[in-house]
């Protein structure tokens, strides 16, 4: 079951979310945690972290997310709080390895913009 | 095999590499089209040149900047009367090219001094501009021109004017995408942060990768300003040179087009540590969860809100009316890059269109991540397509409507396939609530428009064709 | 409109100079490759192969698709960064090939340098020889024409590259005399279609047989029921070959056509007959006595008739409308001062032509700028290596024009200072259907004329200008 979910969830972000698809790895890697990080805070009913520049986009995409989630996903609202972490864990895992660690783009590691 | 080796394509079977169609179950891990490579000599690709995608694309669309072309006239000439941005101030941008018409002698002993002579003969001529760009071309670059040193010489003598350099002729890089590099890079580099604008606003941003195509950017500014944010800068559309020099002000750079100008939002975010956030300005779902997310980065949530309900009020009912008409219809993007991901989605999910075919003529990898990502199953996916492949193409697929530029429209138009202008668009803007508004107007004038099924009708058949059941009706 | 006050007579003066800034603001031209693809895309079955970078290509297809509402072919070498280091001569075989291999029926092939390849110093000839023999090796049953066409970007201009291409296919492709065709050449230039069809009529109705080069007729393309593309040159490589054959060559352009008119007779002996390019009634007149007299046939009652037409038209406007008003003209340069002879029979004032590239010398040899400056009544100023800036200055500087004539990209001069403005040359996107309009020969100066007079008509209404006069006209 936790699979499936995964699945919901990772259609989602692979269809709507731009911010898995920056220009290079580091980027891709701190938008996923970045934004998965305050999608766990805002799922797991905490307050999101809005303090730098750089948290608050982060809070602005998994807010938008989180809010689809709720809407297209109603089992997410029976998730318990220490669900949660396993499966944005699960998801994280997915768009790591698809958008990341198993791209083929060849622009994702060069070291200028 | 999903890659797909085309009949038009068997004499040169690497565009197998380039040609995808997606299948069940799989992702870009597996089948991920090359792009940004050479394109492959006597295809008839649709591509441009480096120098276009840095004038014509991105610096070209200033509306207070005279654009110097160090080169002979045609780069100039081509380059001129080829786009619709229009601006506020009367298209200043539209109107004028300035070229330093180099002559055989000039590539023989140096164009320098015919480049110093051009540059002050415009500002003379044009005493109110201030502000220039020079690019350079082929034969300038190839003869080693320093347009750099020139331009630093007419600023020591003329204090009140600005002027910055692309060092970009059309043979660098394999498309117009290498252009919009150039510019990027050189303008963060040497201008940014050269100048400061007064701060109306507690919110800021730029807005990066629009460049006002029939008037997009003046449409998404009525957005700005009831939410009271202030744009620092527009990269580039309606934009000036001076609000460019001022990006490093603004809290947050807003990114449409991440094919263009995602190079200066990147470094923006490592020099000044100003958030890149990515959205799609067209289609109503995407457009609301742009202003959505701009807003909750702000913290002015309940303004976004508000502003979506009326934006929703106004333009959703006769949204809903084309797409009643519009669902089902088959639809191709042969445009730039961006425009297959920004559209594939937002049409199937505010209009019903389902997207069969997209060619990208200077997308990267990335772009090609994005798009699969989006895009249908059953939906070819196309790096650098050609003309013969387009036809083979149109058989698989059979498009009821291609969104492209004119002359491959023109093409289309004798096979009875109508088409939108997807680089300049018909009669925009597209983006925004009453832009997309305007895109499906112009898709289902497209579609049910008479003309191609008269088209099909031999007037010398006993039983001609019937024309079809579903006609046009007024809007 | 006019001052009552009586003028001191002074004598006309005739300017001829050449645009005194280095700089371009508004090209009137594109450069010689944009012109070379023009002459290239006339020929049937046949895909000019540009060398160079892939602007070059794509921005002159559209200019073409923007002027026609047509798609051409056109291929292009996509010239990169490693061909600039190491030369691009392995690209121009590569494309060769893939043209030939993915387009069955290609019979000629223009190859089509840049600036850059200039620079680079490719050497085109040789890539040819080496093109042929893997030609040959691969397709011994086909023959595919490379004509090797010298056109950098740094020298003159569209108008020269579609020179320089149509003398370059005509060497390429007519190779040895044969038996006398009995046909004659005619060369018209760059025009529209639509002065193709007229030529073609004005010479059937003369029973003169004949090729036209570039047959562009089908420029203008039908949407047909079995969806086929029609849209291509009409000439043929046969047609080509045929102009070493011919009776004669009747050149309409001097910088146009002359030249490769001029090689047919060098090297096949086949006679040269250059008239004035036919905008007007006197030069139309010129043409069709030169054609009878190269063919000894007479003008027909219905060419009297055409002719009569067209006066009867023209008197109508003439002095009521068209006397002493000012025109600026620019464009082609065969254009433009075939048009300042036909603004003058209307009686208008062609005081300022804009003529193109560097070729001032070429210019002063020019026959039509001498009699222009002994004819001309009243002041004109003839700019050669001009742009656009030139007319848009002198209308800020004050100058005043009644009429301005000229292709597209000077429309934004005639929309800002609010004066009429009559489309004609090339390109003319911003007005519908004008390339299957005749401006040449009897009819073409007729419709010119009106056109001219209801661009006037209508600026009047919209002026509120003495409309009213025409409430009764």
């Amino acid at each position: 079951m936790m699979e499936d979910r995964i699945d919901d969830l990772f259609g989602y972000v692979e269809e709507r979310c731009l911010w898995q698809f920056f220009s290079r790895t580091w980027d891709r890697q701190e938008n996923i945690d970045g934004v998965l990080g305050q999608a766990e805070r805002l799922l797991s009913g905490k307050e999101p972290v809005r303090e730098t520049p750089m948290d608050k986009l982060f809070y602005a995409d998994a807010l938008v997310m989180v809010n689809d989630f709720r809407e297209r996903f109603p089992w997410i609202r029976e998730v318990e709080p220490e669900e949660v972490r396993e499966l944005l864990d699960g998801l994280k895992a997915r768009l790591v390895d698809v958008t990341i660690t198993r791209s083929t783009n060849r622009e994702l590691n060069h070291h200028l913009y | 095999m999903p890659m797909v080796l085309l009949e038009c394509d068997k004499d040169i079977p690497e565009r197998q590499k380039h040609i995808y169609l997606k299948a069940p179950n799989e992702d870009t891990r597996e089948f991920l089209p090359i792009a940004n490579a050479a394109t492959i000599p006597g295809t008839l690709s649709e591509r441009g040149c480096a120098f276009c995608g840095a004038k014509l694309v991105i610096g070209g669309v200033l509306k207070d900047t005279i654009q110097m072309i160090h080169g002979p006239l045609g780069c100039a000439y081509d380059t001129w009367h080829t786009k619709r941005y229009p601006t506020d101030n009367g298209h200043f941008n539209m109107k004028y090219v300035w070229s330093t018409d180099m002559k055989e002698s000039h590539i023989v002993f140096g164009g320098e001094k015919r480049l110093e002579q051009s540059i002050n003969e415009a500002f003379d001529e044009m005493p109110d501009i201030k502000r220039m760009i020079v690019y350079t071309t082929c034969p300038t670059a190839l003869i080693g021109d320093d347009i750099k040193a020139v331009t630093k010489k007419v600023m020591r003598e003329r204090p009140d004017v600005d002027i910055f350099t692309v060092e970009c002729p059309g043979f660098a890089g394999v498309s117009q995408s290498k252009g919009h590099h150039v510019l990027n890079i050189g303008w963060i580099n040497e201008k940014v942060d050269t100048l400061e604008k007064e701060i109306t606003s507690e919110y800021t941003m730029n807005f990066i990768g629009d460049f006002n195509i029939q008037g997009d950017t003046q449409l998404l500014q009525t957005y700005w300003d009831r939410l009271g944010i202030q744009v620092i800068a527009h990269f580039t559309g309606n934009g000036t040179y001076d609000d460019l020099r001022c990006m490093q002000q603004a809290k947050l750079n807003v990114v449409n087009c991440a094919r263009s100008s995602g190079y200066i939002a990147n470094e923006l975010k490592k020099r000044y540590g100003i958030p890149r956030l990515d959205i799609d300005s067209w289609g109503f779902n995407y457009m609301a969860e742009g202003i959505r997310k701009i807003c909750a980065f702000f913290g002015i949530e309940e303004r976004g809100e508000a502003l979506i309900a009326e934006e929703y009020a106004k333009w959703k009912p006769k949204l809903d009316w084309y797409k009643e008409r519009l669902k089902g219809t088959r639809m191709a993007i042969w445009t730039g890059g961006p425009r297959l991901w920004h559209w594939t989605k937002s049409v199937e999910d505010d209009l019903g269109v389902q997207v069969v075919a997209m060619s990208s003529k200077f997308g990267h990898e990335e772009d090609f991540e994005k798009v699969i990502a989006r895009g249908q199953e059953g939906t070819y996916y196309i790096d650098d397509g050609n003309e013969l492949e387009f036809f083979e193409i149109i058989e698989h697929v059979k498009p009821d409507v291609i969104f492209t530029g004119p002359r491959v429209g023109e093409l289309v138009k004798k096979l009875h396939i109508p088409y939108v202008n997807g680089h300049a668009y018909h009669n925009g803007p597209y983006m925004g609530f009453e832009g997309f508004v305007n895109l499906a107007r112009d898709m289902y004038n497209a579609v049910y428009n008479p003309i191609r099924h008269l088209a099909a009708i031999d007037i010398r058949d006993a039983n001609p064709k019937a024309m079809p059941d579903r006609v046009r009706e007024a809007a | 409109m006019s001052e009552c006050n009586v003028a001191e007579v002074k004598p006309a003066e005739v300017k001829f100079a050449a645009r005194e800034r280095g700089g371009i603001i508004n090209p009137m031209y594109d450069c010689q490759p944009a012109g070379a693809q023009y002459a290239g895309i006339g020929v049937k079955d046949c895909i000019p192969l540009v060398h160079g970078g892939q602007g070059c290509t794509m921005f002159v297809r559209l200019l073409f698709a923007q002027h026609f509402k047509e798609n051409f072919d056109v291929a292009s070498t996509s010239l990169h960064e490693d061909s600039a280091v190491f030369g691009g001569a392995k690209r121009v075989q590569e494309g060769v090939m893939v043209l030939a291999r993915r387009y069955p029926n290609l019979r000629l092939i223009p190859i089509i340098t840049t600036c850059s390849t200039e620079v680079i110093g490719d050497d085109i000839e040789g890539t040819i020889n080496i093109c042929n023999k893997a030609l040959k090796a691969e397709f011994p049953d086909r023959q595919i024409y490379l004509a090797p066409v010298h056109t950098p970007s740094f020298k003159g201009s569209h108008v020269s590259g579609y020179a320089e291409c149509m003398k370059s296919i005509v060497k390429t492709v007519a190779t040895k005399k044969g038996e006398p065709t009995g046909k004659l050449n005619v060369l018209p230039g760059w025009v529209n279609p639509g002065d193709v069809v007229l030529l073609k009529r004005y010479l059937k109705e003369m029973g003169i047989d004949h090729h036209i080069f570039m047959d562009t007729e089908d420029f203008d393309s039908p949407m047909l029921p079995g969806k086929t593309i029609e849209t291509h040159g009409r000439t043929t490589v046969e047609d080509i070959q045929d102009s070493a054959n011919a009776i004669g060559t009747l050149s309409l352009a001097r910088y146009e056509s002359d030249s490769a008119a001029k090689y047919l007779k060098d090297e096949f002996e086949v006679p040269m007959h250059a008239v004035d390019t036919p905008y007007g009634i006197q030069n139309t007149d010129a043409m069709l006595r030169k054609l009878a007299e190269i063919t000894g046939k007479p003008i027909p009652d219905s060419l009297v008739h055409e002719r009569g037409i067209a006066l009867d038209a023209m008197a109508d406007l003439a002095h009521m409308f068209f006397a002493n008003k000012k025109v600026a003209i620019f464009g082609h340069p065969d254009l433009v001062l075939g048009l300042a002879t036909f603004c003058m029979e209307l009686e208008m004032e062609p005081s300022l032509l804009l003529i193109g590239d560097d070729q001032g010398s070429k210019y002063k040899k020019d026959a039509r700028i001498k009699a222009l400056k002994e004819t001309a009544d009243f002041d004109m100023e003839i700019i050669h290596n001009a742009d656009l800036w030139e007319l848009e200055k002198r209308i800020k500087d004050g100058a005043k024009y009644d009429l301005i004539m000229g292709h597209s990209k000077g429309r934004y001069v005639a929309i800002d200072a609010n004066i009429p403005m009559v489309r004609v040359g090339f390109p003319t996107f911003d007005r519908a259907g004008l390339y299957r309009k005749p401006t040449m020969g009897y009819q073409g100066a007729m419709e010119l004329a009106e056109a001219c007079a209801n661009a006037m008509f209508a600026h009047m209404e919209y002026t509120r200008n003495k409309e009213w006069i025409l409430n009764t006209w």
